[in-house]
């Protein structure tokens, strides 16, 4: 057993700190979400992606050959959780273009595809930025039962559907989409496909969902009879649906992010309760040290799961279990940030003004914030139930 | 980083797995219940006979030298099966410190002793306040002539009716600074003056009052410096918190799958009750938690054995053990029905050790503080990074 990073692991975090100290604004927090809300936001977050893109962490756990890092697991453990930490924004390219419509290309894309798109993304480039359309109005946790349709008219398919709380889509130039190429099937998981999207195509109409605190993440989108070239069919027609799976355990890195991001927080409310001599009160002592349990235990916990995927064990249940664990932790990190900041976490975090805003807004950000990202990717919920099919072989409650 | 047990971890795990199943089974535990001593004297001498006691002791004092990772290991079965013996107190309460600050006459005295005839040792340091701190410790020691001369009383003091030996944790100077005047004392547990009972736990382990009038101890029986004992106090909490940790931990994953095979197994409007949502989420969560607990245990014990114990670490792995033992216990019994309320089920017997387990190396409230502590003189990243 050891529980260390090696030599080699703590040497590269030593260097995304200095890229960080170079790179980002002195005492700079970094928020989930928070890069497509403003336009100003945004263009920060694309110069810091084509920085990131020159040093290859941009796809840190791309192979060479498409013009990633090639990095070892435990480099891209170090990296997710500086991320996290660090809040270095720009590194998803919009929601997915690194994390799963790249690696997904590669699998299962055409030569074609994979000259046209991957470079893109690896370059940091606005035309390499993805949104996703898996979600639609009636199919939330139920994403196979998607209505979609993809009918083929000659060399083209015809999308016609709606797709909704498409993340990032106002700032994407293509969407991945799921949508189904056959209908009246056996079983719902059948006759479904991925189809790459240009945003640009006409027909498609986009329109924002303005989260409850004002902030722009969500969006819907209209297909009316939008026309794609067959080319654009990513892997096997009719076979969308065992794609997908694969494309979604790319997304893996989400709890250790997300820890590195519960360490800092954790790090600043200290500061702040050393400088507000909060720190004596044993409430704010039992509280911190609370937190600090849970944090630790979610990073051990996300650092099992890379370890088993590193071990080329078969990884089933862990990283919905390391969801489920994140999606707890963050609003737990919210509710002790709040409680310690008391009359100061009421700030509005549209427009965060030092004055008033503690910690640059960060710990009423996770308050908002943790809600979207305990929905996001199956709810903490779905993520039960799926634990409790795959880790524990209790019978199906659904 | 490697989450995998080392070779010789596996082989201690499955040897004392296979121990503990056949020398002592749940109707055993129960037996001993109603018992003087509270554990098996033919199981204590197999366990001394196959080497145990000798586990991460040095060779020349006849131990087999493991690694801390291996007592971690063993602590981690004997909770799983909930063993009642005296190994914790004899090893961890008192091995453990003798070894670090023993003088070579004492250790050759006293370790071959332990690892070879199976002299049972315990640590007696609570009193009145029981808060873990030092400003609990009011028991006297005085010197006269050769001799300290202790008077007070200690409470909760594990297995102290079979101990041949007690470390006993005295104050012989009383000054400001509540740490300092605190000084470790071996005492044969026949001295005269020296009153053992048996106090009515709900688990029935053996703890014990001790009342000291006027015992006579050697002044050469002292363990360490003068004055100097909290230091080695110290220094058994941070190892023992960790091993009483991983017999929770141990005990822990025992009563979950108790728990799940019972859902699995009991059936309701013709179906097992495990199909229903409100069960499997809440098994699922503990499942998390339990992980997360081994692992954390695992973590501090690894570091520990590499030589570089982490006190946040010591103190999460106890305070994490404590937030979970008995929430587990509790609604795993609350998940069997009225059946899990019986003397029958065996998930009782786990939760009559809660209480226990809980204060025993400090409850949660005391490792967090420690943890506070730690966190209140760390220095974060950021503030060196954005310096």
């Amino acid at each position: 057993m050891d529980f260390q990073f090696g030599e080699k692991e703590e040497q590269f975090r030593l260097e995304i700190r200095e890229f960080v100290k170079e790179n980002l604004p002195k005492g700079f927090i970094g928020n989930m979400f928070e890069e497509e809300h403003t336009d100003e936001n945004w263009a920060f977050a694309m110069s810091i992606a084509q920085k990131l893109a020159k040093k290859k962490w941009l796809t840190i756990s791309w192979p060479k050959e498409y013009g990633g890092m090639g990095a070892s697991t435990w480099q891209k453990v170090v990296f997710a959780q500086e991320a996290g930490y660090w809040g270095i924004p720009g590194i998803g390219m919009g929601v997915s273009g690194t994390a799963w419509v790249g690696p997904s290309l590669m699998l299962f894309g055409t030569k074609e595809q994979q000259e046209k798109y991957i470079p893109l993304i690896a370059a940091g480039d606005p035309d390499g930025v993805w949104c996703t359309g898996y979600s639609e109005p009636d199919s939330g946790s139920d994403l196979a039962s998607l209505q979609t349709t993809a009918k083929r008219v000659g060399d083209n398919y015809i999308i016609n559907g709606q797709k909704v709380w498409t993340s990032c889509a106002h700032k994407a130039r293509y969407i991945w989409l799921a949508c189904r190429t056959q209908q009246n099937t056996e079983k719902k998981h059948q006759g479904l496909s991925l189809i790459i999207v240009d945003m640009k195509s006409k027909g498609l109409t986009l329109n924002p969902l303005k989260n409850f605190m004002g902030g722009h993440v969500f969006n819907e989108l209209f297909f009316d009879d939008v026309k794609v070239p067959v080319e654009n069919l990513v892997g096997v027609e009719n076979n969308g649906w065992s794609q997908l799976m694969t494309a979604l355990s790319f997304e893996r890195g989400l709890a250790l992010s997300a820890g590195g991001a519960c360490v800092r927080i954790l790090d600043e409310l200290v500061e702040y309760a050393k400088e507000t001599d909060r720190i004596d009160d044993p409430f704010v002592r039992q509280s911190l040290a609370d937190l600090a349990i849970d944090i630790e235990t979610l990073q051990i916990l996300s650092f099992e799961s890379a370890w088993k995927e590193d071990q080329k064990k078969i990884v089933i249940y862990e990283p919905s279990r390391d969801k489920a664990l994140c999606d707890q932790l963050l609003e737990k990190v919210s509710r002790v940030g709040s409680d310690i900041l008391g009359v100061y976490s009421q700030m509005d975090i549209m427009n965060k003004d030092p004055r008033w805003s503690k910690l640059k807004g960060s710990v009423e950000h996770v308050y908002y914030y943790c809600i979207g990202l305990a929905i996001a990717a199956g709810t903490t919920d779905t993520q039960r139930n799926i634990i409790a099919n795959f880790g524990l072989q209790l019978p199906r409650s659904y | 980083m490697d989450f995998s047990l080392g070779v010789e971890q596996k082989l201690i795990q499955k040897s004392v797995r296979e121990f503990f199943t056949k020398e002592c089974p749940k109707d055993k535990v129960r037996e001993l219940k109603e018992t003087k001593s509270g554990f098996d004297s033919k199981m204590w001498k197999k366990l001394v006979k196959l080497g145990y006691l000798g586990l991460i002791f040095p060779e020349e004092y006849g131990g087999t030298e493991g690694e801390f990772l291996d007592l971690m290991i063993f602590m981690e079965e004997l909770g799983r099966n909930i063993t009642p013996c005296p190994f914790f107190t004899t090893v961890a309460l008192c091995g453990i410190p003798i070894v670090k600050f023993g003088t070579d006459e004492q250790k050759k005295a006293i370790l071959p002793k332990i690892i070879e005839k199976g002299h049972i040792w315990t640590l007696a340091q609570t009193e009145k306040k029981a808060n873990n701190y030092s400003n609990e410790i009011e028991l006297t020691a005085d010197l006269s002539g050769d001799n300290y001369v202790l008077n007070g009383t200690k409470l909760f003091v594990p297995f102290a009716n079979s101990a041949k030996q007690i470390l006993v944790v005295a104050r012989t100077q009383k000054g400001k600074d509540a740490n300092h005047g605190i000084t470790l004392f071996m005492v044969d547990a026949k001295t005269k003056g020296i009153n053992i009972e048996v106090i009515p736990t709900a688990a029935k382990d053996c703890r014990c009052e001790i009342v000291f009038k006027d015992v006579k101890v050697p002044k050469e029986n002292i363990l360490g410096t003068k004055d100097k004992g909290w230091e080695i106090v110290d220094y058994i909490f941070q190892q023992a918190s960790v091993l009483k940790a991983a017999e929770m931990s141990g005990g822990c994953q025992a009563v979950f799958d108790i728990i799940v095979n019972y859902t699995k197994e009991r059936k309701q409007f013709n179906r097992s009750i495990a199909s229903f949502q409100a069960i499997q989420h809440r098994l699922v969560d503990f499942m998390g938690r339990i992980e997360g607990l081994k692992f954390l245990v695992r973590k501090a014990a690894c570091e520990i054995s590499t030589g570089n114990s982490s006190a946040r670490l010591n103190s999460m792995a106890k305070a994490s053990a404590n937030k979970i033992y008995h929430d587990l216990c509790y609604h795993s019994i609350v998940l069997h029905g009225a059946i899990g309320w019986t003397e029958e089920m065996d998930i009782g017997l786990y939760h009559l050790r809660t209480r226990s387990l809980l204060f025993d190396m400090g409850d949660v409230h005391f490792h967090k503080e420690k943890i506070a502590d730690e966190l209140q003189f760390h220095s974060p990243a950021f503030k060196e990074v954005y310096s």
